[in-house]
């Protein structure tokens, strides 16, 4: 058993009263009530695994472009998730309560829909290119300017006394009074 | 009026066809008779496309729905300021928006500079009058907006004939903004015309030095500028009118008009290394080329129906056409560069890794990465088709991975390239430049960090921001304080009468720090907030420092749309702060609803409520409502972008003294510096002054 000082007493009568106190009972109870009344959610609030998954699988309305977690349907009567979209996202939600992993749920999708489900690309086969080329070309070129960069200090050729042998005197002296009725 | 207008894009077909054989006869035969006449031509095809474009607004504005194209998209209710934009909403309509601004371009271009640069605009005339060719044929034959109704009679001879009303503007379009953006980003598109034509023209005619360069400069600023504007003002429409809290879903179209940017404004720094020292003129003439292929790539996207996208309202196909274009467009350009490779030589050669050419190089090449994944991303579901045969998807997950990284980098250098020296820059300089910025932005970090800022790429993005901004703050201190002490004035006067000496540098600047103020607007997206509930007559919900209480529901009508209202008050701390009316309106001539955003904006963050209807399971009014943190600072970046861009476009007002580069060009010859300039520095003329 914890025994208190007089000092704990009274600090603990304290903490007890402005926590389970008159006021703040009726405060929570408030809270409580109004929670009730207040707002009900559009629709079954949902864990966040399964919101991360229902941002992974695209709406398959056919009228939409968006992920089934995040189904806005511009254009459409009511600008929620649509139909489609819940019954994807109650899926997900059985699934889960089927533990399931979350692999198997997205290969599930792909075998219902197709792989155009997946929001993504999956880093798998010819697709797992879509990853590897955007972080491979980069690469490549910034060696291919390193490359460039060398080369140019490493050769660096006297230039100064290099002229185009195409660039004639008669079309340099045209060019020339070109530029000048230019600037006038 | 329907006949006339067919008539005058026939003609205008024809004269473009002139311009561009007489044209070619012109600088074959080099008789100037006939290069006069070519361009005299390309600037009468504006005329009749104009005349065509007048007499397709003729029949928006009488109501004439004897024209499909106006059955389609306008109704009698649509008012006057949405018939003027439905010139735009179809492809017939925008094709021939396409002719009309590149026939303006054309125009501008050929009649400011009738009396210059002789050896050089007839090459341009004839690679404008090409292009023109190409949508006037699309114009005419492919999707001509002048095509009327028909319908048989009694005798069952078909004859011409008219709805009492159309089908209406889709309601996407019916926005402010939607007036302005598509102009805007068409602007941009064709307004890169100019510099490929010029480009293609100078290396056709191996036109010496650096001159098109010169001479493209500022229609390359205003097309990108419109370019960035039309972007700018597409993500405020999705933003304001999509209802779904976000601006940017890198849908296909979107990523269209962004990949011609991006490379144009590549061009914009590496151009400088060609001005300034001679060099990257391959990469130069290419950049100008690909920025235009882009172009036509972005209106291809749009219009082919080739990928999904919420653009879906503009599609058709005539995909091959572009694809054929585009074809012949990358030809010619080869062609073009091989046959005259040995003129794109580069005068010098780097000095130094650490040095602003070197900065340009990968800035240009972070760039080109950039837009590669974009345009990687946007074209892979095609490939994906193409190779194993089934599509997959790329939504914003794939491109938000791929691109921030280099966003970050781009960012750096951002702060980076205008602190290095031309040609090399020492070590001191170095430590000079940098140690504040950089401390500062640690700082800033840090401080983020302790105060909860814990999302990595946000703080990344706040540190370089910071960094970037006290470059360029460093910048004009140093300049100010140099010139205040020079001519005995104060600083802020100083930093005005230095912005002016020079102001495409300066003017530069200010798109930097435009640019930043953008990122930290999309860094301000990690810690958006969202919650949906349903909310009848006196409930409340609550997002962020907001209580938002419903207090009515109600209906309006008039001819064009039918609309449900909610009404809700925002309340902070408990005090009412505001109302806020979220709409839905239904159109009944195209049988679409749209929502209406209402917003409370600050500069810290957006309230975002969207009044989502009627719950179908119960009937209970939806309340969807978004907090997202610093959205004003995209809108306020993209407007001190088009300052910046303005400034950068106006003349210096006094001659910038610019330190002596290594060697000069005198009329297409290097010579060494000494030899054509006995001083050590060089007084630029304004216009060209840059550093």
């Amino acid at each position: 058993m914890i025994r208190l000082s007089p000092k704990g007493k009274l600090y603990a009568a304290r903490a007890y009263r402005s926590i389970f106190g008159r006021g703040c009972l009726i405060f929570f109870a408030l809270v409580i009530v109004l929670a009730m009344f207040a707002v009900s959610p559009a629709f079954a609030q949902q864990t966040e695994r399964a919101k991360a998954l229902g941002m992974r699988v695209k709406c398959m309305c056919g009228g939409c472009n968006d992920p089934a977690g995040a189904c806005f349907h511009s254009g459409g009567e009511f600008s929620g998730p649509c139909a489609t979209a819940k019954v994807m996202l109650k899926k997900i939600d059985d699934r889960i309560a089927h533990g399931k992993s979350d692999d198997r749920i997205l290969k599930e999708f792909v075998q219902e829909y197709g792989p155009t489900v997946l929001v993504d690309p999956p880093a798998a086969g010819f697709d797992w290119t879509a990853w590897i080329v955007p972080i491979v070309v980069p690469i490549i070129a910034i060696f291919g300017g390193w490359m460039i960069v060398r080369r140019w200090r490493q050769e660096a050729p006297d230039l100064s006394a290099q002229t185009d042998a195409s660039v004639t005197r008669d079309l340099l002296a045209r060019v020339q009074h070109d530029v000048e009725k230019s600037e006038l | 009026m329907d006949i006339a207008g067919s008539f005058a894009l026939l003609l205008a077909l024809i004269v473009a066809a002139y311009a561009f054989c007489a044209g070619i006869a012109g600088i074959i035969t080099r008789r100037t008779l006939l290069t006069k006449s070519a361009l005299n031509a390309g600037m009468a095809v504006f005329f009749l496309v104009t005349f065509a474009v007048g007499a397709l607004e003729y029949f928006f504005f009488t109501d004439d729905f004897s024209l499909a194209y106006v059955a389609e998209h306008s109704n009698r209710a649509l008012p006057l300021f949405y018939k003027f934009a439905a010139l735009w909403a179809g492809q017939e309509g925008s094709l021939l928006w396409w002719s009309w601004l590149l026939s303006t371009f054309a125009f501008l271009v050929l009649f400011i500079n009738r009396k210059k640069h002789p050896e050089l605009m007839p090459y341009v005339g004839v690679v404008v009058a090409g292009v023109q060719i190409f949508f006037l044929t699309l114009n005419n034959f492919v999707s001509n907006a002048f095509n009327v109704l028909g319908a048989p009679d009694a005798n069952g001879v078909l004859r011409v004939a008219s709805l009492s009303d159309g089908r209406g503007l889709t309601p996407l379009l019916q926005y402010p903004e939607m007036v302005i953006h598509p102009p805007m980003l068409y602007l941009g598109y064709t307004g890169f015309t100019i510099p490929f034509a010029f480009a293609l023209a100078a290396l056709l005619g191996r036109y010496p030095g650096e001159k098109w360069i010169h001479i493209t400069r500022r229609w390359t600023m205003i097309a990108w500028c419109f370019q960035t504007v039309g972007i700018l003002l597409g993500m405020h429409w999705a933003y304001a009118m999509l209802g779904w809290g976000g601006y940017w879903e890198w849908d296909p179209v979107e990523n269209a008009s962004l990949l011609p940017w991006i490379t144009g404004t590549a061009f914009l720094h590496s151009v400088m290394m060609q001005e300034k020292r001679g060099m990257m003129k391959v990469w130069n003439v290419w950049l100008v080329f690909t920025t235009f292929m882009l172009c036509i790539l972005g209106t291809l996207l749009t219009r082919s129906g080739m990928v999904n996208s919420v653009h879906a309202f503009a599609q058709s196909s005539i995909g091959g056409w572009f694809v054929s274009f585009l074809a012949i467009v990358l030809m010619i350009c080869f062609l073009a560069y091989w046959k005259n490779r040995d003129y794109l030589r580069s005068d010098n050669q780097l000095d130094s890794l650490v040095s602003r050419e070197s900065s340009f190089l990968f800035n240009n090449l972070v760039l080109l990465a950039g837009c590669f994944a974009v345009l990687w991303g946007t074209l892979f579901p095609i490939l994906s088709e193409w190779v194993v045969g089934s599509k997959v998807s790329v939504g914003a997950p794939f491109f938000n991975k791929v691109n921030v990284p280099i966003a970050m980098f781009l960012l750096f250098l951002t702060g980076v390239g205008p602190l290095l020296a031309w040609r090399k820059t020492s070590l001191d300089a170095l430590k000079r430049n940098f140690a504040w910025p950089l401390a500062g932005g640690l700082l800033s970090g840090v401080v983020a960090f302790i105060f909860g800022f814990h999302e990595f790429y946000a703080l990344v993005c706040l540190i370089l921001s910071v960094f970037v901004v006290l470059t360029i703050f460093a910048e004009f201190f140093r300049g100010a304080r140099v010139l205040a002490a020079r001519e005995n004035t104060n600083l802020l006067t100083a930093v005005g009468s230095l912005t002016m000496r020079n102001t495409r540098r300066y003017g530069g600047y200010v798109v930097h720090f435009g640019i930043v103020l953008i990122f930290i607007g999309i860094a301000g997206s990690a810690f958006n907030k969202d919650t949906q509930a349903e909310l009848n007559v006196g409930q409340s919900l609550r997002i962020g420092p907001y209580t938002i209480l419903c207090q009515n529901f109600d209906s309006t009508a008039n001819d064009n749309y039918q609309s449900a209202r909610a009404t809700l008050e925002v309340f902070s701390n408990g005090k009412s702060e505001m109302m806020l009316y979220p709409e839905r309106r239904f159109f009944p001539a195209s049988g679409e609803t749209e929502t209406i955003v209402a917003t409370r904006s600050s500069a810290l963050r957006d309230l975002y409520v969207v009044y989502a209807g009627r719950s179908p399971e119960d009937g209970n009014p939806v309340i969807h409502a978004y907090l997202n943190p610093l959205v004003k600072c995209i809108w306020f970046g993209g407007l001190v972008v088009v300052l910046g861009t303005g400034l950068a476009l106006v003349p210096n007002r006094r001659p910038a003294i610019v330190l002596s580069p290594v060697t000069d060009r005198v009329w297409g010859e290097t010579v060494p510096r000494s030899a054509a300039a006995p001083a050590v520095g060089a007084i630029q003329r304004g216009a060209d002054a840059h550093d």
